[in-house]
């Protein structure tokens, strides 16, 4: 591993100034950045540790009934807080469905939100990759390869991004706090990522030096809290990234949906939400029919690359099933095993 | 750079530890080298494993992801603080108890970070449920338990009790905790990784980055120079650049000359001071690489460039067993049912990568590192080093899992070259990423079976052929291509029999040996045929499999006169489960719904030792002048139980308790050769040596005492009590002289299990010992997502006799835990799964409920009746899942494993 300098600001302005230099990189729980760092995929200068900047570590209720997130928060001290979990069940059930217990510990929502890509030949540096250093190829064009994007790639990158906390965000209409050396601004979580375009280096719309200090979640967000999943399709039951996923939530009144919000995970380079879907769920009946309408809808546009073709009627599947299983209603109690498809096969028959 | 390195503050297991280095170091790595605490494990440095789970302030966290300075000011606590007692002391506290008594630590490379996780857990709630475990287990990976012995060690931690203690002569079927269990859960085992001298070098390797590429070095002393490092390459080996488990085939250079044929081959090696090699780019290592057409098809690679020049069409060998006339056979058949089936390189994904130091003794060079063969690692090593046999030690560490891949040398002899070349202890440790890449895979196969069976369901006729993809160099493709011929039957009658193999070379991962040695694979294609057979008899797949079970004193495929057969014994034991589930299964689909359950069943056999070919143990023990008794049990325990298992057979050959033994680990210098821990030998054939080493050290004892059959014998400082009817005997231990072994009374026995050898056409006597299984996997099938979750797993064994059931029971749930990877989710791919979150291996949460039964049915010639269990726990449960996978679905999955891609498009093909 390289040589870099290590600093622990204390406060935000020190970190903006310390972070803004060229070859910085902010440092939170780590879970993503040293694994990146020892398969040399990151060869970061400077390290800017932000985990003792004061405040960033807990969230507060609103007065009008959202929740501001500050982005040091624990990815399991999230999902485990009962009041959150039960005002927005999907984004617990996602967070607990990340991961293990041992990394949520460590993992900050805002190192989940800025998470490189899970592509292999990102994460190694003999393998030519644009989204790693820009312009000089991408080796997964062309490889029969199932994790591949189906939804917004390119010629130049068809990565995914890997989280699922931000799918569940993506939904919930999330706002994403942003502090950098020209101030304060705030990016709807659906504008944060971006595609890949010609130039999939840069990922997310912070600029050099800025830094998530916070995520909204709006009010009317809890308003789907009777009717929420997130289900997640995985190559082994647990402690996997998703192949496909998706958070389904549902506003139903008088056995019609008010208000649906549908987005997936594993499908493209970022969160994806399905406004389509949504707009033709609203006034339907909460029927199969009608979630698998939907669902087919939001992959409408989708295109497959070698050996991932199955993943757009797989998609279409999970969006149906998430909202068929929101439709049923949130379960009063965590599952044992969150966002599993394995749902009614007890773990142990 | 220089820079001054702060000070870190930190609390470990109660103590103030300040250090110096790096913030941003791993903090894994500063509790091990900096603080010595090696019972903390790496297993992959990426959150994968969770073997370096620690606790900050209470919460369990991976260690291998966490800054040294974030760590500043909590409270750390590893597993070396479990069994320190409030007073400063140190004792087992109850969960370290629970993990002993339930079995649950095997090669015990994960049990610390299982412990800490379960620790947090059992903070939280006394007596946890199995789901509760489950769950907070779900971050650490297990690859030798299955999980089953931990979840239940984790919610009985509150009912402290103590394990058996058997007396004299009863240690054989006593459920006895592992002898060598105390350092696997206090943190103090030694493996690989974890001793060094102060002030050893470090190794490391340059690998090749393509599958097939030709290269040259740039000025490597210019290199090296200003870095402080020294470059090693093949021009450094003085013996004969190669290496390989059967010598006739050794063709696996220890360091690639002027061209790499798989990817992550070693080059060159780097060596230099800890420090300097903790910070050292390889990045500019001065080679320049011309890639190569690389071959990767197997079926295709005859007529493809040869991958080694020794073998143009690239064939490494062709096996063979021929009976009978199977196209006459086939011909003659009611019914014929065609099978084909491919699989993937599987990894053994043991969780300790491979890891040792070498280190000279005078002239000898010493190698302490983890493998599964001592003896033969020092003759590889000595070949290529150019050393005379005598001249190597090789002391094998904890094994932290081996299941095949540790029989092959891997660092040896780069950590031995550097040490001669240095003068100086030299030690290495393998990335994950280095382990997946360079060391042996599973072969993946492609296969095509023809069966016939007559009219009342007797099989009348098999054809099988088999392609194995043995990658670059021989490693155990032979015994592979052999193996398989001579298993692929099934543990069924078969009359008219032809079954061929062939080991190509490709410039794929090296395919070795793994648990089964191709025998897994056969069984795929094997028993999806006689699904089909039973189907078109119209009969109950179970009773068609009974029907065609061999029975006791019938001939083998190889012509062998089979005895202590108990496949029989097996699927009746599983018959009771069958119909109750047969049942709910039509119940549960009768319902509707988009889950299918279904239900499956396959069968194993599995012949114990070397294919027809010698593979001896000796076994010494000796009493010393003051009255000790010492085994040297030769047989290296990578978890499966050799320390334990060995130790009870000889207990009670001699008449004494268990507990009277000391033992003498593996050593080439202290233990005479008990042969490799594989092809599921060491309970027969160390056994064996064993036993008769215990019988004639109490012949011995017997004849100077001149007491009867039934005498007891007693140790007792100095002095030995031999008491029968007749009265007691005494022999008074300082009065004897000591041999040359430092023993006063000593016994060496060897055994070589009787075979005979196979003729062109595979007909003889393979081996001496085979043991039965046969399991029953009930599913369930999303027929809508493709996913497949294993429910239950009845599992049916005949060991001939139980040696000791707690380890038993472990085999077979972590043997089963390996063929569900192997059914539904373990690929490897070079290049894109080289860790363990690309690579998936199951969790806590795929582990189904495990139903057990062991069977003896008394081998002839197995050391009291028993057989072997290691490798045979594997076989039935792949296709066991995907008979249960088509019965729940329809869908007829032939490439494994059976993902959800997979299942989709053969459940579409069966048009469901
Ligand atoms: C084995 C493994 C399995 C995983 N499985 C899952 C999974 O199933 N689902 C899932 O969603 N995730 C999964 N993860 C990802 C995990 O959730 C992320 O690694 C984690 O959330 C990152 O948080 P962190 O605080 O550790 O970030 P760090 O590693 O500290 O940082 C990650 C990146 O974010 C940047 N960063 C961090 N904080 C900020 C900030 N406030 N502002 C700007 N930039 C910032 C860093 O510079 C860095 O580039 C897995 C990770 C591992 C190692
Ligand atoms: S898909 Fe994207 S991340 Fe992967 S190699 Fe191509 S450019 Fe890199
Ligand atoms: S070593 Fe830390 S998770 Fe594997
Ligand atoms: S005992 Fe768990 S990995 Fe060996």
């Amino acid at each position: 591993m390289k040589s870099f300098d290590y600093l622990r600001p204390e406060t935000l302005a020190d970190a903006i100034a310390a972070g803004g230099a060229p070859g910085a990189a902010y440092l939170a729980g780590g879970t993503n950045l040293v694994d990146l760092m020892k398969t040399g995929a990151a060869v970061p200068d400077r390290i800017v540790d932000i985990t003792r900047l004061p405040g960033l570590d807990r969230w507060e209720w609103l007065d009008d009934g959202g929740l501001r997130i500050g982005a040091l928060v624990r990815n399991s001290d999230l999902a485990h807080d009962v009041d959150v979990a039960q005002t927005f069940p999907a984004m617990a059930e996602a967070l607990l469905s990340g991961a293990s217990g041992q990394l949520r510990n460590a993992a900050t929502v805002g190192g989940n939100l800025m998470q490189a890509t899970r592509c292999p030949f990102f994460a190694d540096p003999t393998s030519s990759c644009n989204r790693r250093e820009a312009g000089s190829g991408c080796a997964a064009q062309g490889l029969s390869a199932r994790a591949f994007a189906v939804l917004g790639a390119s010629e130049a990158c068809i990565a995914t991004h890997p989280s699922d906390f931000c799918v569940a965000l993506a939904a919930l209409g999330a706002m994403v706090e942003v502090a950098g050396p020209d101030g304060t601004r705030a990016v709807a979580l659906t504008d944060f990522h971006r595609l890949p375009g010609a130039a999939p280096q840069t990922t997310t719309v912070l600029k050099p030096g800025e830094l998530v200090t916070a995520i909204t979640l709006p009010a009317a967000a809890a308003g789907f809290r009777r009717h929420a999943r997130y289900l997640k399709l995985r190559d082994r039951t647990s402690f996997a990234f998703a192949l496909v996923s998706a958070a389904a939530m549902l506003r139903i009144e008088d056995g019609i949906i008010a208000e649906a919000r549908l987005a997936f995970g594993g499908v493209a380079a970022k969160p994806w939400r399905a406004l389509d879907a949504e707009a033709a769920l609203k006034g339907a009946r909460p029927d199969a029919d009608a979630f698998a309408t939907a669902a087919a809808r939001a992959l409408e546009g989708a295109a497959a690359t070698a050996g991932n073709g199955f993943k757009i009627p797989l998609a279409a599947r999970i969006g149906a099933r998430a909202l068929t299983l929101a439709a049923a209603g949130t379960p009063a109690e965590m599952p044992v095993l969150p966002g599993s498809v394995h749902l009614g096969e007890p773990a142990h028959a | 750079m220089n820079r001054a390195v702060p000070m870190i503050r930190l609390t470990v297991n109660g103590a103030a530890r300040p250090v110096a280095a790096d913030p941003a170091r791993r903090l894994s790595d500063v509790l091990r080298e900096d603080l010595g605490l090696t019972g903390t494990k790496v297993g992959c440095d990426a959150g994968d494993c969770g073997a370096c789970t620690v606790l900050i302030d209470g919460a369990p966290v991976c260690a291998c992801l966490t800054p040294a300075a974030q760590a500043e000011g909590c409270e750390i606590r590893t597993v070396e603080g479990l069994s320190q007692t409030a007073e400063g002391g140190a004792a087992l506290g109850a969960l370290q108890r629970a993990f002993l008594r339930h079995g649950a630590a095997q090669c015990g490379i994960c049990t610390p970070g299982m412990l800490m996780a379960a620790t947090a857990l059992l903070k939280e709630v006394a007596t946890p449920t199995e789901d509760q475990a489950r769950a907070a287990l779900g971050g650490v990976l297990c690859r030798c338990t299955g999980y089953g012995r931990i979840i239940a060690a984790v919610c009985d931690a509150g009912r402290d009790m103590v394990g058996p203690a058997p007396s004299a002569g009863a240690a054989v079927g006593a459920a006895l905790e592992r002898l060598d269990g105390l350092p696997k859960v206090d943190g103090t085992e030694a493996f690989g990784a974890d001793l060094w001298p102060a002030g050893a070098l470090v190794v490391r390797a340059v690998r090749a980055p393509h599958p097939a590429a030709r290269f040259v070095f740039g000025d490597l002393i210019d290199w090296a120079g200003p870095r402080q490092v020294r470059v090693f390459t093949a021009a450094d080996i003085a013996g004969e650049n190669r290496f390989g488990v059967i010598p006739p085939f050794a063709d696996q250079p220890a360091l690639a000359e002027g061209e790499a044929r798989l990817r992550g081959e070693a080059i060159a090696i780097v060596v230099g001071e800890a420090e300097v090699m903790a910070t050292l780019d390889l990045d500019d290592f001065p080679v320049i690489w011309e890639p190569l057409d690389p071959v990767t098809d197997p079926e295709a690679a005859a007529g493809a460039r040869a991958v080694l020049a020794a073998r143009p069409d690239n064939v490494l060998t062709r096996g063979r067993v021929v009976q009978g006339d199977a196209a006459v056979g086939l011909a003659g058949a009611a019914h014929v049912a065609e099978a084909t089936a491919r699989t993937s390189f599987v990894e053994h994904a043991y969780i300790e990568p491979e890891a040792g130091l070498a280190w000279l003794e005078g002239d000898v060079l010493a190698i302490r590192a983890c493998t599964q063969a001592p003896v033969m690692d020092r003759d590889d090593v000595a070949r290529v080093l150019g050393l005379a046999p005598g001249k190597v030690r090789i002391i094998p560490s904890a094994v932290g899992g081996g299941f095949g891949s540790k029989l092959d040398v891997s660092l040896q002899p780069l950590i031995g070259l550097a040490a001669l070349k240095t003068g100086r202890p030299c030690r290495m440790v393998y990335s994950r990423t280095e382990s997946m890449q360079s060391t042996t895979k599973r072969h993946p196969a492609r296969m095509r079976a023809r069966i016939g069976a007559d009219a009342s369901g007797r099989i009348c006729g098999m054809d099988f052929e088999g392609t194995f993809d043995t990658g670059a160099y021989a490693s155990w493709g032979p015994t592979v291509a052999n193996r398989v011929p001579v298993h692929a039957s099934g543990p069924y009658r078969t009359p008219n029999y032809r079954a061929e193999t062939v080991a190509m070379h490709t410039n794929n991962p090296v395919a070795g040996a793994f648990r089964g040695f191709g025998v897994p694979q056969a069984a795929v294609v094997q028993e999806a045929a006689y699904d089909d057979l039973a189907q078109a008899l119209g009969m109950d797949r179970l009773a068609f499999r009974r029907l065609n079970a061999l029975a006791e004193g019938e001939r083998s495929v190889c012509g062998q006169e089979m005895r202590g057969v108990g496949i029989g014994a097996c699927l009746d034991a599983l018959t009771p489960r069958w119909e109750a589930a047969l049942a709910e299964v039509a119940e549960f689909n009768a319902a509707g719904g988009t889950v299918k359950r279904g239900i499956g069943v396959a069968s194993c056999w599995y012949g114990c030792g070397n294919t027809a070919l010698p593979n001896p143990s000796t076994v010494r023990a000796g009493i010393t002048r003051d009255g000790r008794l010492v085994l040297h049990q030769g047989a290296t325990d990578i978890g499966q139980g050799s320390n334990t298992v060995i130790p009870q057979i000889f207990a009670d050959a001699l008449g004494v308790a268990v507990a009277e033994i000391a033992l003498v680990g593996p050593d080439t210098f202290l233990t005479p050769d008990c042969g490799k821990t594989s092809a599921s030998r060491q309970t027969v054939v160390t056994g064996n040596a064993a036993l008769r080493a215990g019988w004639a050290l109490r012949a011995q004892i017997l004849a100077r005492t001149n007491r009867g059959d039934d005498a007891r014998i007693t140790l007792a400082p100095g002095k030995l009590l031999v008491a029968d009817r007749t009265g007691t005997a005494e022999i008074a231990l300082a009065d004897l002289a000591a041999g040359a072994q430092g023993y006063v009374l000593m016994a060496e026995e060897s055994y070589d299990p009787p075979t005979e050898p196979l003729d062109e056409n595979g007909q003889g006597v393979p081996y001496a010992v085979y043991g039965y299984g046969a399991h029953l996997a009930e599913v369930a099938v999303d027929m809508m997502l493709g996913t497949v979750k294993v429910g239950r797993i009845t599992a049916a064994h005949d060991l001939g006799r139980v040696v000791n059931p707690l380890l038993a029971l472990g085999q077979i749930e972590g043997g089963i835990a390996q063929g569900l990877g192997m059914a539904l989710m373990e690929e490897y791919v070079p290049g894109r799964t080289e860790n363990l979150h690309d690579y998936l291996i199951p969790t806590t949460g795929d582990m189904p409920r495990i139903d057990p039964i062991l069977i003896e049915v008394p081998d002839p010639k197995g050391p009291l009746g028993a057989k072997g269990l290691g490798e045979h726990v594997l076989i039935p449960t792949a296709p066991a899942i995907l008979s249960a996978i088509r019965h729940a679905s329809g869908a007829r999955v032939t490439h494994l494993p059976a993902l959800p891609h997979r299942v989709l498009r053969a459940i579409r093909e069966a048009g469901r």
